[in-house]
Parts: C-alpha cells; sequence; structure tokens
C-alpha cells in the first residue's frame, strides 16, 4: 500500500525527485503517493477503459523509476515542474497504450463562429447561466462532447493547474499553440454548455 | 456578432480574442488596460467575459475528484515492488 511517507509530508516535488534519485526508496514511494491519483485521472482522459489507464499508470511510474537509476541516462528533467514531467511521461505510457485519438488537427471553424456558438453576443438569462455552471452532472455531460484534445487541455490547465508553459511542455507544442488551443477548447465547452440550456428550454 | 462595436482601442471580436489571455493572467499590462476598458462599457463583452470566466471556474471547482481505487494503487505497488 502506498501512504502518504510521514517523513515526507512538506517535501516539495524537487527534493523528493532529488532524494529517489540518490537511491531513497521512501521518497520514491512518496512521490507515487502524491502523484499516483492526478496521473491516473489524466490517463483515464487519454485511453479507452479503465485497464488501459491502469498499465499506462504502472508504466509510468515504472519509467520514472527506471529514469532514476544512475546509469539510466534518462534521469535528467529538464525544464519545467516534476508534475509536468511525470504528465509527459504519462502520455508517452498512454500513447502506447493505444490512444483514442492521436491528436487530430483542430476544425479552422473561425473564432467569431465558435463564440456565436458559445453564446457570444446572444441575450443570455444570468441565473439561467449561473444554475448551469453549478450544475456539475452538466458540466460533466458538456466535457464529454468535447474531443479528446479539448478535454485534455482543459484537463491540464483548468483542473491540474498545470502553467501554460508546463501544459505545453506536456502537449509537444509551442506555447502559442497551447494557448489557442486552450482558448477554442474553453469555448467549445461553453458551446457544449449553450445546448443544454437550449434543451432545457 | 450583432452590434460589434469599438470600444477602448478594441472592437468586440478582439476581445473574445483575447478573453483566455486575460483570464489567465498573460496579457501585456496595455492590452488588459484595454479589454478593462472595453468591458466596462460594453455590455455583450461584459457579460460573455463575465459568464466565460464563472465557467473556467466552475471547471476546477466540479472536476472529478483525482481518487485511485484501492486495488488499483495495490497493483501498482506491487507492480513497482517486481519492476524495481
Amino acid at each position: 500500500m502506498l501512504a502518504q511517507d510521514p517523513a515526507h509530508p512538506q517535501a516539495d516535488d524537487v527534493t523528493l525527485l532529488e532524494q529517489a534519485h540518490a537511491g531513497n526508496r521512501d521518497a520514491f514511494t512518496a512521490l507515487v503517493a502524491r502523484y499516483q491519483a492526478p496521473v491516473f485521472r489524466y490517463l483515464r482522459t487519454l485511453t479507452r477503459t479503465p485497464q488501459e489507464a491502469e498499465d499506462a499508470l504502472q508504466q509510468t511510474f515504472l519509467a520514472v523509476w527506471r529514469s532514476l537509476l544512475p546509469d539510466s541516462g534518462a534521469g535528467k528533467r529538464g525544464e519545467g515542474s516534476v508534475r509536468a514531467w511525470l504528465f509527459t511521461i504519462a502520455r508517452h505510457a498512454a500513447y502506447r497504450q493505444g490512444r483514442r485519438h492521436a491528436g487530430e488537427p483542430d476544425t479552422l471553424e473561425s473564432l467569431e463562429s465558435l463564440g456565436e456558438r458559445a453564446g457570444w453576443g446572444e441575450p443570455e438569462d444570468p441565473e439561467r447561466v449561473a444554475m448551469l455552471l453549478e450544475d456539475r452532472e452538466r458540466l460533466h455531460a458538456a466535457l464529454a462532447r468535447l474531443s479528446d484534445d479539448d478535454r485534455e487541455v482543459i484537463l491540464l490547465r483548468d483542473v491540474e493547474g498545470l502553467s501554460g508553459e508546463d501544459a505545453a511542455r506536456v502537449l509537444d507544442l509551442p506555447l502559442a499553440n497551447l494557448k489557442t488551443r486552450l482558448h477554442r477548447a474553453r469555448l467549445r465547452l461553453r458551446a457544449a454548455l449553450q445546448q443544454e440550456v437550449r434543451h432545457e428550454g | 456578432m450583432k452590434g460589434e462595436q469599438n470600444v477602448g482601442g478594441l472592437w468586440c471580436h478582439q476581445v473574445l480574442t483575447l478573453l483566455s489571455d486575460y483570464l489567465d493572467g498573460e496579457l501585456a499590462s496595455e492590452q488588459k488596460r484595454q479589454v478593462e476598458a472595453h468591458v466596462s462599457r460594453c455590455q455583450q463583452c461584459e457579460r460573455f467575459g463575465g459568464d466565460f470566466a464563472r465557467m473556467v471556474q466552475a471547471v476546477a471547482r466540479h472536476a472529478e475528484p483525482a481518487e485511485l481505487p484501492e486495488d488499483v494503487s495495490r497493483r501498482l505497488t506491487e507492480a513497482l515492488q517486481r519492476g524495481r
């Protein structure tokens, strides 16, 4: 059982990683305990089944462990947070599991057209919109209607709270492209919620 | 958009383009000031921008909790013990 390690309650990610790199297994265990659930949630977005997500989860942390071995030659994390590094490894593991869609190109719908589908320029009842946003089920239904790529960028930035730079690293995109993808994904989510309003009306 | 207007040095469609960067604190101060000047005097953009911001906040608030089923965690531990 990977319980939170009481020896490392406050240790920051970089310290844990350095200790793990120096051969401290407890530090590695603490790092796994800290990130296994967020990494699994991310992998659930990227894979078709819970089993694939679980397999990718195991591959992720095995890859992390191997990268920490002195002779691996892969111990260098590079730029960005430990969290982004873990998510990047997880993403590669998900690809090996046969990810649902491999980065299909965004449609060429103009931002204005997308905005209009999202309710830009339409009079709306603010109370109704507020109610809609507090309806967890409906928000999840709208998220489920998005493409995998849209859901992924929203998860990384708005749920996991990765910085733009870190999310761009995980997705292997230039920062400007990441920002565009995020904005369009958020607009499509708003459009999906808008559809919910219309269905209700 | 109907009623597209230039307020504060920006057209409504330009504000639409900048909304996420504004929310994420990634605009240069002059552009940030322009967006704020626009939405303070454009009811449509004020409404849509506020709505959009609330949605982004709601996504984080209502996210599925990051939870790992106990059996998945146990099998991960076992896999790591085997793999080490």
